[in-house]
């Protein structure tokens, strides 16, 4: 298995990223251009805009918290993939130890859960 | 058109390749790891279980007999010397000594971090993310039970450091010395007084360990590049045999050094120590001066003795050099200090110095007496950062150094055993501070670095001072207006008191309780 | 024979034109389904919602998305002067290339012969293919964000975090639900999936041999069930279409996007359904291949080109349960829908994983059927043990929804949100009777034009 097998990838890859970057590029040509000062403002449904977006940057915890438990959901399955694929081969040994990988990452999970890390209120 | 048969999945498929190995895991031996973690595990869901419940009151018997099930185990299988987990974990005299002084100083520091008599939930914060110096800050130091998730912490801690000094390749290293120091990291945020101070040192710590932390892996990538290997067996022949550049072995070993010296305190990686010891609650700065001392130097005298031993040559005078700057730049600036939980900070700079002379003394002298002296050092550091907690006024801790001034006066028995830890700390023969040091020093003699030996001696002429003048300002001082009183210690503080007191006093006094055992530990194997 | 099989060396030795045939042929492929997937959701959703749709352009209207399309291309730009330029230009382009991307490890049909050559019917296939997918679903979220982070304005950031958090956390639940099939299949890549579904494998239970379904769907239905939900989540279609939620961000992240850097979104969007709903064909649904009573009468439906046919067949009735869901359910509410992502799929997924490994494990051991029987049975009831025993949750106090109630009449305890009481009865308007007596009833159907289907959101 050489390398080979993935560059088709990489030409749609680029066959998609050229069609994007000439539509993306050839609208503001090929469209009108009638400036008007209050379309270039920040639209809130015809209210006057507020300066900065979202009280200052300040984004609520939530967001970081979310992503913070993605990454380490991310880590589980990242692990259980190969896994997985090898599932047969490994056999008792490998559904021991992911049956343990995945009680402790269930023991962090319960904690979050419990303490409300999961809940948007 | 026939369907393909061989394409049957599951069960037909399966049998067990040969190709594949599983590894071979000796359960007995890693059972102290084991049970840690275990445990730890167990006390997150005990936090996770109980709400209101005062989760404390579980979980502090439930981190005890866990430690104390993993010292049992540590002492069971005393003469077991295997490589186990698929080559990743040594098990090997000096292991499990250390794995035993771990696990012994940190049942003390969470004796010292379980005491909640002092003060109402102990000197840990409930809520660490309350913005400091608010009202809602205040009234939570005032009346908040403490966060009980310093037990399963402390022990997550204590079983990274385990891992850490028992780790056979430099991956498994890795992951334990992450293991350890994440854990740190939070616990020194924990603070109930003090929140800013806390919050900094915890940042600090966290920024410079990262750092630390990418350091070591950047050296692992260097060596692999060199060896091949990950694993100190192969490191070791890699030394001697390998065709690739040794620039690479240089800049490798440098790296992993320095991420290593890092976590030891070791001068010019010692910037956080004062401001983390000193903003950390100080129970968990016990932990760290004791146990993570201890991990750390396993950790660095396993690399050096076991995978690098053999290129002694090209690293000996650096790391001799560091033991020098770290001797005299700690004494140094212990004289200057003001506050005592800095004095001690810096006082634990000047002992990594002296550990540094039997790491870089690379015998078997070398590695019984720095495995003594981390032991000794651990059991007075704690004993010492335990009083530290008892001087303490409305605002908590009293550690500016004048507000020690006639504490004789006031509690001669807590000011008798301060004296008699301080004295120790200097090195005076009865305390085990004399047997380490003198151990270390002979072992440098004895490894031809003698210039090592000089600055240690000086070192300590110099450190003597600021320890004496702490024994002056108690005993000599008349109490002032703001001398704090000295708090009734809890069962808890006045056990871990004890047990570090008695210790200097009888690894001074007797040392043969624990030298033979020291020097039967220090062998390696590969 | 040109059958099933296709093992992943002959990927690598396709010719280069061979190569870039497939790679135009793909995006051809993507385009087209597009067009038709906008044309056939207002079709649908308008007979669902009793109106033709859009019928003018073309046979059918099926040329509406098109003109559409163009008519985009053709209106003014509009940047905020708020916005992050390059950034702004930079996030549709990043959406487009990373939807286009996913779909190159998706097989279409078995090796058929091209100008001479025998090729897979598949652009290409790599050992890790599925990753790969994931992987392109995963950077678009970058397209999203930095789309809602560009444009300076707060509707859009809203959108555009609110749409990070959803995505991510429904793909945890995404990755997790495939992990079974790797199991089950033993490999990552996607021809060597479709290849073992070809025939279900024979299973003893209880002394008795069963010959279980050779669709994943069924022989995993979980899985399917997660896989499916949480690629609705994913690619932000109602009933979870939060992110765009129109009555509460007016677009999302796209509110400040116009011309065809809009349309841009508009197609990865569906270019992500298409390919979700394809990666689901492949993963559950069997591939390209023809679903049973087709192939018992029929030997050569699983040869040559026709298996493209099942495979767009397949696509499309998935294609249109995403419409169906769209026509039939409201939107959820954000915490609701975070709550069901991490409190239910996650967990009721690794409790799956960890049975369906237990119970292949049991199968592969060596035990006689007999203790393997008495063992299933055993866990069986000490799990329904602990179900019934397990202590009743206990309330919290400051539950979200409707239930938590308090007898003020509020939401969340004393300090929440007053509610009007449920039972509260609406008097009749006074206009009632006058507008049942003038308005007649007009038949379905017959309004010419239908204006609503025609703006611009579709959706």
């Amino acid at each position: 298995m050489s390398l080979s097998a993935y560059i088709p990838i990489v030409g749609l890859l680029a066959l998609g990223a050229a069609f994007a970057l000439f539509s993306v590029s050839i609208a503001p040509i090929v469209g009108p251009r009638r400036y008007n000062r209050a379309k270039l403002d920040a639209y809130e449904c015809g209210i006057e805009p507020s300066p900065q977006p979202v009280g200052g940057g300040r984004f609520p915890v939530k967001f970081y918290l979310t992503a913070m438990l993605f990454i380490v959901f991310d880590i589980e399955i990242i692990f259980l993939y190969p896994w997985a694929v090898s599932f047969n081969k490994l056999a008792l040994f490998g559904f021991v130890e992911m049956v343990l990988f995945i009680a402790t990452v269930f023991v962090a999970y319960a904690y979050v859960w419990r303490r409300g890390g999961l809940d948007w209120d | 058109m026939s369907p393909v048969l061989a394409l049957v999945p599951l069960a037909e498929e399966s049998v067990p390749a040969e190709t594949f190995q599983l590894p071979q895991i000796d359960y007995a031996a890693l059972a102290p790891m084991l049970i840690l973690f275990g445990v730890a595990c167990v006390g997150i869901l005990v936090e996770a279980a109980f709400r209101r419940f005062p989760r404390a009151r579980i979980q502090l018997p439930l981190a005890l007999l866990g430690a104390l099930a993993a010292l049992v185990v540590v002492i069971m299988t005393a003469g077991k010397r295997t490589i186990t987990a698929g080559g990743a974990i040594t098990i090997d005299g000096p292991a499990l000594f250390l794995q035993g002084s771990i696990l012994v100083l940190g049942i003390v520091a969470l004796l010292l971090i379980g005491e909640r008599t002092l003060e109402r939930g102990g000197a840990f914060v409930a809520q660490a993310a309350v913005t400091a110096n608010t009202e809602a800050d205040r009234s939570q130091a005032a009346t908040s039970e403490g966060a009980s998730e310093v037990f399963p912490l402390s022990m997550f801690a204590l079983g990274g450091m385990m891992l850490f000094s028992t780790a056979n390749d430099l991956l498994t290293m890795f992951v334990a010395l992450e293991v350890f120091s994440l854990p740190l990291y939070l616990l020194c945020a924990l603070a109930r007084r003090r929140r800013l101070l806390s919050q900094e040192a915890a940042l600090k710590y966290f920024l410079l360990g990262s750092f630390a932390s990418a350091f070591f892996l950047f050296g692992v990538a260097m060596i692999y590049g060199f060896a091949g290997r990950v694993d100190f067996s192969g490191i070791d022949q890699a030394v001697v045999g390998s065709a690739a550049s040794p620039l690479l072995l240089y800049i490798g070993l440098a790296l992993l050094v320095i991420g290593l010296l890092f976590k030891a305190a070791a001068v010019p990686f010692h910037v956080w120590t004062p401001d983390v010891y000193q903003g950390a609650p100080t129970p968990i700065t016990a932990l760290m001066a004791a146990c993570t001392k201890v991990a750390a130097f396993g950790g660095l005298l396993r690399v050096l003795y076991v995978a690098f031993g053999r290129s002694q040559w090209d690293f000996q005078p650096v790391i001799g050099t560091v033991a020098v700057l770290t001797m005299i730049v700690g004494a140094v600036l212990a004289v200057t200090q003001t506050d005592i939980k800095r004095l001690l900070a810096y006082s634990s700079i000047a002992n990594a110095g002296y550990l540094l002379i039997g790491v870089v003394a690379l015998n078997k002298e070398g590695l019984s007496s720095s495995l003594f002296y981390l032991v000794a050092y651990g059991f007075t550091v704690l004993a010492a950062f335990g009083v530290v907690t008892l001087v303490r006024d409305a605002d908590g801790e009293a550690t500016h150094l004048s507000r020690w001034a006639g504490l004789g006066r006031r509690s001669p028995l807590l000011a008798g055993v301060f004296t008699f830890i301080l004295l120790a700390f200097a090195g005076i023969p009865l305390t085990s501070g004399f047997t380490a040091k003198f151990g270390v020093f002979a072992a440098g003699v004895e490894g031809g670095q003698t210039w090592l030996v000089i600055a240690g001696v000086v070192s300590s002429a110099i450190l003597a001072f600021p320890y004496l003048r702490v024994v002056v300002l108690m005993w000599l001082s008349e109490p002032s207006e703001s001398t704090p009183a000295v708090s009734i210690p809890g069962a808890l503080t006045s056990a871990a008191l004890m047990i570090g007191t008695v210790a200097t006093l009888v690894l001074g006094v007797v040392p043969t309780v624990l030298l033979p055992i020291a020097t039967r530990a220090a062998e390696f194997i590969r | 024979m040109l059958a099933a099989t296709s093992s992943l060396d002959q990927f690598s030795h396709d010719p280069w034109w061979l190569v870039l045939i497939k790679i135009v042929g793909v995006f051809a492929f993507l385009v087209v389904m597009t067009l038709f997937t906008i044309w056939y959701e207002r079709r649908v959703v308008g007979r669902m919602q009793v109106r033709p749709g859009p019928n003018r352009n073309g046979p059918f209207g099926l040329l509406q998305s098109l003109a559409d399309g163009i008519k985009l291309a053709f209106k003014e730009e509009v940047i905020p002067k708020t916005a992050d330029k390059v950034v702004y230009f930079f996030a549709p382009v990043i959406s487009a290339v990373c939807a286009f991307t996913a779909f190159a490890v998706i097989p279409l049909g078995p090796v058929v012969s091209m100008f001479g050559h025998h090729t897979p019917l598949q652009l290409t296939d790599v050992p890790v293919a599925v990753l790969l997918i994931l992987a392109c679903s995963s950077m678009g979220v970058y397209g999203v964000v930095l789309a809602g982070w560009a444009s300076g304005s707060t509707y859009p950031l809203l959108g555009g975090l609110r749409s990070s958090a959803q995505m991510i956390s429904y793909e945890v639940a995404m990755g997790l639900s495939i992990v079974a099939v790797f199991m089950t299949a033993g490999s990552m890549s996607t021809s060597d999936i479709v290849a073992s579904q070809a025939n279900g494998s024979q299973a003893q239970f209880f002394g008795l041999t069963f010959t279980m379904p050779s669709w994943y769907a069924l022989l995993l239905f979980p899985s399917f069930l997660i896989y499916f939900v949480s690629a609705v989540g994913e690619t932000n279609r109602a009933p979870f279409d939060l992110p765009e939620a129109e009555s509460e961000l007016v677009g999302g992240f796209h509110t400040e996007y116009s011309s065809f850097k809009f349309a841009m979104f508009f197609l990865a969007e569906y270019i992500n359904m298409v390919t979700v709903s394809a990666l689901c064909t492949t993963l559950f649904l069997g591939g390209w291949r023809a679903p049973a009573p087709i192939t018992t009468f029929w030997a050569g439906a699983n040869s040559g080109w026709w298996p493209m046919l099942w495979f767009t067949i397949k696509v499309l009735l998935l294609l249109f349960v995403f419409i169906w869901l769209r026509g039939t359910l409201p939107r959820l509410r954000y915490d609701q829908f975070m709550r069901f992502g991490w409190k239910v799929l996650i967990p009721v997924n690794l409790v799956w994983i960890v049975a369906l490994a237990g119970l292949r494990t049991l199968q592969n051991s060596g035990l006689e059927s007999q203790i393997k029987t008495y063992i299933m049975v055993g866990t069986v009831l000490v799990i329904a043990a602990v179900w019934v025993l397990w202590p009743a949750k206990e309330k919290p106090t400051a539950a979200s929804g409707v239930e938590g109630i308090d007898p003020g009449g509020r939401v969340g305890g004393a300090g929440g949100f007053p509610v009007p009481p449920l039972d509260l009865e609406v008097p009749p308007s006074p206009r009632a009777p006058r507008l049942s007596v003038d308005r007649e009833p007009v038949p379905a159907g017959t309004v010419a034009g239908d204006q609503s289907a025609t703006e611009q959101e579709g959706r």
